[in-house]
């Protein structure tokens, strides 16, 4: 096999793990940012239900 | 708990050892003289992936233990996140074995002991979801998947050492007690894509964990808001 045929092989390789990982890099960086926004929302959401509840044992 | 090494810096790390193993591994390190030829370029990533994988399901049949010993979720987590990596690092092997087989042997797949027990690994991981999927009591669920765990990672040092005791196949054992098998030049890319493989891994792992943790914290805030 010819280095150039040999070339074709190894591209596909590297180019495979390249995209899976860097895809996978990204696919999680993105799922952490939208659970702590998810999360952020609901901890302001039980914040004002507490509030709102306080403020209606006071009355 | 502070971290010793941050997020950011660790993906840096390993982007950095990477792309300087396989810069090495082009420029630096000699074509392979045997029938592989240029085609053995593939080795400098195929082979830390590999052993990356199973070094994730170590960790993962370490975390079952302690999670069965413990009850405590925190291993669950731990375990379920390694055998998620270790099963998408190993079929990243698979997908890269086969073209270098193509590539060398001119033969995509080969019943040989290293192929056959790595794809029976990909086969027994792949079912620890399964089994995770169909359990729906927390507690239960990782119960079963730690058992699970620990009775798949016995095929894990089997594939290890299937190129050592039967050596009929194409693998050759690479690193042995007699040395490396490979010029300084070789070893050197090869130990260095290792390091950032790692360093990938450990990097993920956190990530991951942070994920599972974030997912159980909005979970228990959603049925305490009445979700």
């Amino acid at each position: 096999m010819t280095v150039a045929e040999g070339a074709k092989y190894v591209a596909a390789a590297y180019a495979i793990i390249m995209a899976v990982l860097i895809i996978y890099y990204f696919m999680s960086a993105r799922r952490v940012a939208a659970l702590q926004r998810d999360m952020q929302l609901l901890e302001d959401e039980a914040k004002r239900l507490q509030a709102s509840a306080a403020g209606t044992a006071a009355e | 708990m502070k971290k010793l090494v941050s997020a950011p810096a660790l993906f840096l790390g390993a982007g950095a050892f990477l792309i300087i193993g396989v810069v090495l591994a082009f420029w630096y390190s000699p074509i392979d003289a045997s029938s592989m030829g240029f085609s053995q370029k593939i080795f400098y990533y195929h082979a830390p992936i590999a052993e990356t994988a199973l070094v994730a399901f170590g960790i993962s049949f370490v975390a079952a233990i302690a999670y069965l010993r413990t009850q405590n979720l925190k291993w669950d987590r731990l375990s379920v996140v390694c055998v998620r990596l270790g099963l998408l690092f190993s079929i990243l092997v698979m997908a890269t074995g086969m073209i270098w087989g193509k590539a060398a042997w001119d033969s995509w797949w080969d019943w040989e002991p290293r192929l056959t027990t790595f794809l029976l690994v990909c086969f027994l991981y792949a079912a620890y979801f399964v089994l995770r999927s169909v359990v729906d009591e927390e507690q239960r669920r990782a119960t079963y998947a730690a058992v699970f765990a620990i009775i798949a990672f016995i095929d894990v040092p089997i594939t290890f050492f299937a190129t050592r005791f039967l050596p009929a196949g194409m693998h050759p054992a690479v690193i042995t007690s007699g040395g490396t098998g490979m010029p300084g030049s070789m070893f050197l890319s090869f130990f260095l894509s290792m390091i950032g493989m790692t360093l990938l891994l450990v990097a993920l792992i956190r990530r991951d964990l942070q994920i599972e943790t974030l997912k159980d914290r909005v979970s228990d805030l959603k049925t305490a808001l009445g979700g």
